[in-house]
């Protein structure tokens, strides 16, 4: 297993996750810090947080979003990045999963706030969470000694 | 492979804590669009709740009015509407697209169907799009009344096709 988890190819192979991962979460972000008021709604019609805490999220999340998809970006403390998208994934799925199971009709709330029929809440969008899940495990895991700003600060032996 | 499990968690806490403080920071004195820390009343949220609607068959103004078979007959539109102009025997149920219909009368209406001996339910609405026939068609089939139908067009279309048989 340490074998594997040694194998130099990952750097190269996690180099383009890192990308796609961090830019996503960046992207998604975007339009939420902007338009605070219209996240606020997309997290309330899900109907797991209590009224006092829908807009702290609303306000709060995007930018956790938006700073850890950097974080993969840059490939700056890249494991933190990866375990806090991993953490807010999750988190999407669980809520996903429990809309859907109540057959709410309703926006995935996902990228910029959009209307229920562009961009509804479907079990592909589950599918979809889990595999972006999957690889930024693969990040977390083997990803040791990344291209980026963690690579040149990593002290030489 | 979680040697540093301890660490990733302690900067997760820390981006979390800027990611906080930058958030509310920029929300509260940058962003034109920024909204209050706590919510001041609830946000109306709309989501169409799925209702068991049954199947139900379409059919003709001229169809509902040809068969040889027992029907009941159901008004959904307003009681304004009804008490303008309705089918002889029909019992006037409002559809509301906000409130289901509720179960007493949808039982009460069940025991009327069982006691009229009818054979097939027609249902006809304002013949709108959605029409009010169908959807409450499709309300009372879901609450397991069999062979309802709804006439296609409506009030409108059944009056004409009335006054044509005469």
């Amino acid at each position: 297993m340490s074998r594997l988890v040694q194998w130099p190819g990952h750097t190269w192979l996690a180099l383009p996750i890192r990308l796609y991962m961090g830019g996503i979460f960046v992207y998604a972000s975007w339009h939420k810090i902007l338009y605070p008021g219209l996240f606020a709604l997309d997290v309330a019609t899900y109907d797991l947080l209590p009224l006092v805490l829908v807009n702290l999220v609303a306000i709060i999340l995007p930018y956790v979003e938006l700073i850890a998809g950097m974080i993969l970006i840059v490939g700056f403390r890249t494991r933190t990045g990866a375990a806090l998208i991993i953490a807010m994934l999750l988190l999407f799925t669980v809520a996903l999963v429990i809309a859907l199971a109540r057959g709410l009709d309703m926006s995935c709330g996902c990228f910029a706030s959009q209307t229920m029929e562009e961009d509804p809440i479907t079990w592909m969008t589950a599918v979809r969470d889990v595999i972006w899940i999957l690889l930024t495990f693969y990040v977390l895991i083997f990803d040791r000694h990344g291209i980026g700003i963690d690579r040149v600060l990593e002290p030489r032996a | 492979m979680f040697a540093d499990l301890g660490s990733t968690v302690r900067e997760s806490l820390v981006v979390v804590s800027i990611a906080g403080a930058a958030g509310l920071f920029v929300n509260g004195f940058l962003n034109p669009n920024g909204i209050s820390i706590i919510a001041e009343r609830e946000y109306e949220v709309l989501v169409p709740c799925p209702e068991p609607g049954g199947v139900v068959t379409p059919i003709s103004a001229a169809e509902s009015l040809a068969g040889s078979e027992p029907v009941f007959w159901m008004d959904a539109r307003s009681a304004e509407d009804f008490v303008r102009w309705h089918h002889q025997q029909a019992a006037n149920v409002n559809y509301d697209y906000l409130d289901p219909t509720p179960d007493e009368i949808i039982d009460a209406l069940a025991r009327r169907i069982a006691r009229s001996k009818a054979q097939r339910v027609h249902v006809y609405g304002d013949g709108d799009d959605p029409d009010t026939g169908e959807q409450l068609a499709r309300e009372i089939s879901g609450k397991g009344i069999r062979k309802v139908f709804f006439v296609k067009g409506g009030a409108r279309t059944l009056k004409d096709q009335m006054e044509k048989n005469r």
